[in-house]
């Protein structure tokens, strides 16, 4: 429990994107604003539907949004 | 705190307050010498009666009082997020696996109470036991996943 082994760039993107908040993205993607909190946070890690329908608004390729780190990889 | 959150807090409440009362009616009842099997099934049906309504009845209120307090403290009219997307079905679906988990390893350990040469009542009264603290641990449990992720 805890931290995920997949992390994401979501608050950057969000920041690129005009600062566009957590509840406008939230909304674009179909989920409460409390999972895009816990996405950004390493709390929770999306299904691949999700984590394409959030690529998808950033216009950027899955691999920019999410990257995946090995648990032999973690500090 | 999420509406999914709050619905889970209020279902704990509620179901906290339901053992309460029927932990209490229960020594009442062997106090009295009146635990027979009219009684603890009489207490069955409150106690089913009392988790459908209560808690249907405690979330609209919380609701109702939450929505007043963020309009006096924001001036704003409350959004209510009241979609269930994949994160609150997967902590729900844990939720309901420790329940499930929970009330057989209750149900387990009420039959044993045959072996002890305990009457059926005995059985019967902690089975609703069991179930209800299985509702308790299930909300604690998904309480916890939604503070601490997974």
């Amino acid at each position: 429990m805890g931290k995920s082994h997949i992390s994401n760039n979501i608050r950057k993107l969000r920041f690129f994107r005009d600062e566009m908040t957590q509840q406008q993205l939230a909304e674009k993607v179909g989920v409460t604003r409390q999972t895009i909190i816990a996405m950004e946070q390493d709390k929770y890690s999306p299904s691949l539907e999700l984590a394409f329908r959030i690529a998808r608004v950033f216009e950027a390729p899955l691999e920019e949004v999410f990257s995946y780190q090995p648990e032999n990889e973690l500090t | 705190m999420s509406f999914q959150e709050k619905n889970i807090a209020v279902s704990l409440s509620t179901f906290t307050v339901i053992l309460g009362f029927y932990l209490i009616r229960i020594f009442q009842l062997v106090q009295s010498e009146s635990f027979n099997s009219t009684n603890v099934f009489r207490l069955w049906g409150i106690i089913a009666l009392l988790a459908v309504i209560g808690t249907i009845l405690a979330t609209i209120f919380t609701h109702i009082a939450g929505g007043i307090v963020h309009k006096v403290r924001t001036n704003e009219d409350p959004h209510i997020e009241d979609i269930q997307d994949e994160r609150d079905q997967i902590i729900d679906l844990k939720g309901t696996r420790v329940a499930y988990t929970f009330s057989s390893i209750g149900a387990a350990l009420s039959m044993l109470t045959f072996v002890f040469g305990q009457p059926p009542l005995v059985m019967f009264g902690l089975l609703i036991f069991f179930g209800i603290l299985a509702q308790i641990v299930a909300d604690i449990w998904r309480l916890n996943l939604y503070r601490r992720g997974f």
